[in-house]
């Protein structure tokens, strides 16, 4: 174990990325273009965080990573293997652990990290030994030889990350990794993916809808949307570029909204607005010279300002102004033309 | 041999899941059982009829086989059905990310559901013989239920080919209740064929449950002739060397797609 952390270790001298994708592609039978040529690079080592909404090609995306689909055009790369061409040595390098439970509840929890030892060739005669070490990372040692059904969804999800680590895997995919947990949960599975990832210094590759989440554990992130990519960064990078600050306020009419958000960002220290119906949004690099600023403009054109206030921002707002404000539906298709119309709406 | 080892990982997890699932083994058990009990019983006065073309014993003995290649067919043909919750639930994606090749999954899945056939069959069998149905020697038992071994690794292929090209549950076993029964009752598993019309009898000679049946009807009743037995044993070879490969071809070409 000790000796395969080394060498995956020092494959980073010689790999630069554990995931290369160049021009990546793909178009469903249906016609829908999921993945519209993104091009992205997973720094050998690093954490990688993949965002966007439902249905934005993030799916898709970790299937053609994965050799489970395979891409229209482009090409991707894996631990250094070609996706196409060389599914079965990506595959020997990979870890994925997916976004639904994968755990067999007829077998106990041993038994399934045995299976999935055996699917991917460990050797019989450390097979047993490195089946003991990965529950004990995962703390399951106790309950090892009890049916995965008496298991809480915590401890499915441990079991479903050690299964991801059984062949010590150069890149191992986390596909939502704690959706649907508790919140203590969801700390303590953040905690032994940074313990993992200290151990064995493998590349994640994670993708989530949870901006904390995103925020502490990714060296860097990629936003993606409709199949493409719209920024990458690392999170502190891509919250310094909206701005330090946010000011948010709300006025009392929308009438003369256009003429109060257009002076507004004429304003030097001003990096972007966003309006909301009468609650106004603005990035700014200096919150406390704004703030005055915004009273006068507003005081100018007989606007009242019923409330507002500063605030720092989080990711949640790098995610928002990278993908907008419209609900998506959650069955991951996108009606361009309805949110148009939504749009369209809302600025009459 | 990678491929070997392979195919007995996926066979070790069908197996182990098997087992924990007792009450399905009688559950499974329930409806050959009714055959043999109700059917043998209503028929039984077709005696006549059996002994007018060779036969010497009791319409029950007559269709024991027929009943134990019921268990086979149907025990084979369903036993691809959890193909579709892998690929739901995931497992499946867990194998097809892994090292082990498609073939072996098809295959390991086949050879785990030719076992449970066999392990099915052999409970019927046993139903059989308490109910009084004579065989020729206790010898027998293992050439019969080993042609229940061969014939149902074949026909569980029809069980993962319908299971990798059905979208859905409904889809699965609507195909399969459609070629089950038909299968079946196109056989001598019930009623000789030399009584049937020829156009009949030609169907019934296409099939290969029909030659599994009187295979197994000659081994019960001691009446093994080397010709008859030679051709029923290549029919049912061929078929299985035929199923295996479609089986693992189409099997490969369907995961490849998004599910």
């Amino acid at each position: 174990m000790i000796i395969i952390a080394i060498y995956n270790r020092s494959i980073t001298y010689f790999l630069l990325y554990a995931v290369e994708t160049d021009n990546l592609s793909k178009v469903y039978s249906s016609g829908l273009k999921a993945v519209d040529e993104i091009s992205i690079k997973v720094k050998n080592g690093e954490i990688f965080g993949f965002l966007g909404p439902n249905g934005a090609g993030k799916s898709t995306t970790i299937m053609i990573l994965t050799t489970l689909l395979k891409p229209t055009s482009g090409n991707a790369f894996v631990a250094g293997f070609d996706v196409t061409t060389n599914a079965k040595a990506v595959r020997e390098n990979i870890g994925y652990v997916q976004q639904d439970s994968t755990v067999d509840e007829y077998l106990t929890g041993r038994e399934n990290l045995e299976l999935q030892a055996r699917v991917n060739h460990i050797p019989k005669n450390v097979r047993s030994k490195r089946v003991d070490e990965i529950l004990e990372i995962i703390e399951l040692s106790d309950r090892q030889h009890e049916a995965a059904v008496t298991y809480s969804g915590g401890m499915r999800k441990r079991l479903d990350i050690g299964g991801g680590l059984l062949n010590m895997p150069k890149v191992l995919f986390l596909d939502e990794p704690t959706l649907g947990l508790d919140i203590q949960t969801r700390y303590k599975i953040w905690e032994y993916i940074k313990k993992i990832h200290d151990e064995f210094g493998m590349s994640i590759f994670l993708t989530t809808h949870y901006m904390d989440e995103a925020d502490k554990l990714c060296d860097n992130i990629s936003i993606i949307d409709n199949g493409k990519i719209k920024i990458t960064g690392s999170p502190k990078e891509l919250k310094n570029a909206l701005g330090n600050e946010i000011v948010v306020f709300e006025i009392d009419s929308s009438d003369k909204i256009n003429t109060l958000v257009s002076n507004i960002k004429k304003l030097t220290t001003v990096k972007d607005v966003s309006i909301d119906g009468t609650m106004i949004t603005v990035f700014t690099t200096s919150g406390d010279q704004l703030t005055p600023q915004i009273f006068q403009h507003a005081n100018d054109l007989a606007i009242k300002i019923e409330n507002i206030s500063l605030t720092k921002p989080t990711l949640d707002d790098v995610f928002l102004s990278h993908t907008g404000r419209e609900l998506r539906e959650d069955d991951g298709k996108y009606d361009r033309k309805k949110v148009r119309e939504r749009m369209r709406r809302i600025r009459a | 041999m990678t491929m070997l080892v392979d195919a007995y990982t996926i066979f070790w997890r069908e197996i182990k899941r098997y087992k924990k699932s007792r009450s399905g083994i009688l559950i499974r058990l329930i409806q050959p059982a009714i055959w043999i009990i109700v059917m043998g019983n209503t028929f039984a006065s077709t005696r006549p009829l059996i002994q007018s073309v060779g036969f010497h014993g009791s319409y029950i003995e007559f269709m024991a086989p027929g009943v134990i290649m019921l268990t086979a067919i149907f025990t084979s043909i369903f036993g691809g059905v959890n193909t579709l919750w892998d690929r739901r639930y995931g497992f499946m994606n867990k194998a097809l990310v892994s090292p082990v090749s498609r073939s072996s999954i098809a295959l390991g899945k086949m050879l785990a559901i030719s076992l449970i056939s066999t392990l099915q069959s052999s409970l019927i069998l046993g139903i059989a013989l308490a109910l009084g149905v004579h065989i020729a020697n206790l010898f027998v038992i293992f050439p019969i239920l080993l042609t229940v071994t061969i014939f149902s690794l074949g026909f569980s292929g029809i069980s993962v080919i319908v299971a990798a090209t059905s979208k859905s549950q409904e889809t699965f076993w609507g195909v399969i209740n459609f070629l089950g029964m038909p299968l079946f009752m196109l056989s001598p598993a019930l009623f000789p064929l030399e009584l049937l019309p020829s156009w009949l009898a030609f169907a019934a000679r296409l099939n290969p449950v029909t030659y599994s049946v009187l295979l197994i009807r000659q081994m019960m009743t001691g009446t093994v002739q080397m010709l008859p037995v030679a051709i029923e044993l290549s029919v049912i070879c061929g078929f299985v060397i035929v199923m295996v490969a479609l089986a693992s071809y189409v099997f490969t070409r369907e995961v490849n797609k998004p599910f």
